[in-house]
């Protein structure tokens, strides 16, 4: 009976307003029923998709990069070690997501336009840290917290270098606040459309960037599409990364049982 | 090697940190350029933005859509969670209920448009026929809020359900304690500090973000992002100033109440470990 409920909750609130957004990119214009390409045709048609796709890529990559080291480091700092200042240091981590982006945007882009980081992706790949990084830090934290010291102190112990610690032993742990971290970050570098507009002043188009404009258009398949489009980007950017981190050299031979 | 102890977290922390300059900085930045506009210490933008009625009514329907996006948000989310415990234990059922947080704001923006503007899908079934979407209540803005946070509502709790000590609800059973002392004595407790963290998170969000206001919100009254926003555009550069006031006094205001209520939380926490 909840079962039902809560399929039916589902259905009405998340799975048909998704739904409508597909059914409507895979059909001709104006019409439910009839199936054609036409949105997602003329969505690849437009030039600048595919160049605002890749600025996109670009710069999730690097946003998505930054926030691990950043992440994992702070966060393994706050889980493993007790230091004075803790409360204060984890407070400030915090800090970022509950200050209003426009006003460390606005204060940003003066001191940008001198050091000429305004209009280019790093930039934007800067003020992008400030939504994320603060989640990367907590994401890393618990991870470590449940991680726990044991296993890094056993491998000390039998006299492994730091380094070999930390591929061997809290990077395959760790896979499951990676994989995390890629995901989110990549999805909210992705929706940040007035901090890329103001940064990058126009200059480094995003998809965020071409989107807006789009729907003053009134042509619903084509704007449909798009919108999928956006989910479509960050599953594929986390597929690669997956495919990425199997190419690591963990012993994955038969017969030898796997952590994950 | 004591040493090497004491400096290694610092280490660790560093690329953290060096982040922090940015926004600290910005903050700063914005700060220093709201009291001195043209190189003198003066509060006057303050007078101005202050005396200004557009702003006045801006912050009030800023934090009229915020608290109710929020609250509503928290409420929705936190009763979804403890209903259907089973099955957001699978990962069909998560995956499903997370799934609006793959789409940015504005797709969410651009749905609800799709369903409650003036002849959307939704409207014409909805009694009187009005349109949800770009109406001066900020209805449109809040039904964005709520589907875009209620699943971050439910990410944040279900890991305090699933791993919550399931022995106080028999306790309170067993104390003949009803359905509501059973919300307030067994689950409230664990459940706060996560709900007052996941709503400060929210709120601050809602009360300052852009892309949602600027596509579903009205053209009056406008919210507190939106007029800033043009402010910090305007062709003369004389109403910059007051979009790095107004950004202060909104930072001010969520900074104030996030205090109160993380000292709320840190008692109750202390409460937890060593009352009970």
């Amino acid at each position: 009976m909840k079962k039902i409920l809560f399929w039916i909750i589902v259905m009405l609130f998340i799975i048909s307003p998704v739904g409508i957004l597909i059914l409507q990119s895979f059909t001709s214009p104006g019409s439910w029923t009839e199936f054609s390409l036409y949105g997602w045709r003329g969505l690849f048609e437009t030039a600048r998709l595919l160049e605002a796709t890749g600025t996109s890529l670009i710069i999730g990559f690097f946003v998505t990069v930054i926030n691990i080291a950043v992440g994992m480091s702070a966060g393994k700092a706050l889980a493993l070690y007790t230091f004075q200042g803790k409360t204060a240091v984890d407070t400030l981590f915090v800090m970022p997501l509950l200050v209003p982006i426009l006003a460390i945007t606005f204060g940003v882009h003066i001191a940008m336009i001198r050091i000429g980081l305004a209009d280019t992706a790093l930039g934007v790949i800067l003020i992008h840290l400030v939504p994320t990084a603060p989640y990367s830090i907590r994401i890393f934290r618990n991870g470590y917290v449940s991680l726990g010291r044991r296993m890094q102190e056993q491998a000390e112990t039998l006299g492994a270098s730091a380094g070999r610690t930390f591929f061997d032993i809290e990077l395959p742990l760790l896979k499951p606040s990676v994989q995390s971290v890629i995901f989110l970050t990549f999805v909210i570098s992705l929706s940040q459309y007035v901090i890329t507009s103001i940064i990058g002043g126009g200059t480094v188009v995003t998809l965020a960037m071409v989107y807006f404009p789009f729907l003053d258009s009134a042509d619903t398949t084509l704007i449909a599409a798009f919108s999928i489009w956006f989910a479509v980007l960050p599953l594929l950017f986390y597929i690669t990364a997956g495919a990425a981190f199997r190419l690591l050299p963990y012993p994955r031979k038969s017969g030898r049982r796997e952590l994950f | 090697m004591k040493l090497s102890a004491r400096i290694k977290p610092w280490l660790l922390l560093t690329p953290a940190l060096l982040f922090l300059l940015l926004p600290l900085y910005g903050l700063w930045s914005a700060f220093r350029l709201s009291v001195y506009p043209d190189g003198k210490l003066t509060g006057q933008v303050y007078v101005r933005l202050f005396s200004h009625s557009d702003f006045l009514l801006s912050f009030l329907y800023s934090l009229w859509v915020a608290a109710a996006s929020t609250f509503l948000s928290l409420l929705i989310g936190w009763f979804f969670t403890r209903a259907f415990v089973p099955m957001l234990e699978r990962t069909g059922g998560r995956l499903t209920v997370w799934l609006p947080m793959v789409f940015p704001h504005f797709v969410w923006a651009y749905l609800v448009l799709l369903l409650f503007q003036e002849g959307g899908l939704v409207s014409g079934l909805l009694p009187g026929n009005r349109a949800y979407a770009n109406d001066p209540e900020g209805i449109g803005i809040i039904l964005t809020y709520m589907g875009k946070e209620i699943p971050f509502v439910i990410l944040m709790l279900l890991p305090v359900y699933l791993t919550r000590n399931r022995l106080y609800d028999d306790l309170t059973e067993t104390l003949g304690g009803s359905w509501f002392s059973k919300i307030r004595d067994a689950e409230l407790p664990f459940v706060t500090p996560v709900l007052i963290e996941t709503g400060i998170i929210i709120f601050a969000f809602t009360f300052g973000a852009y892309e949602v206001p600027a596509l579903v919100g009205a053209t009056f009254p406008e919210m507190l992002s939106i007029l800033t926003f043009d402010w910090f555009y305007s062709g003369d550069w004389s109403e910059r100033p007051l979009a790095f006031a107004a950004m202060v006094f909104l930072t001010t205001v969520i900074g104030v109440i996030s205090l109160l209520l993380f000292h709320f939380i840190n008692k109750m926490r202390r409460n937890i470990t060593e009352g009970l």
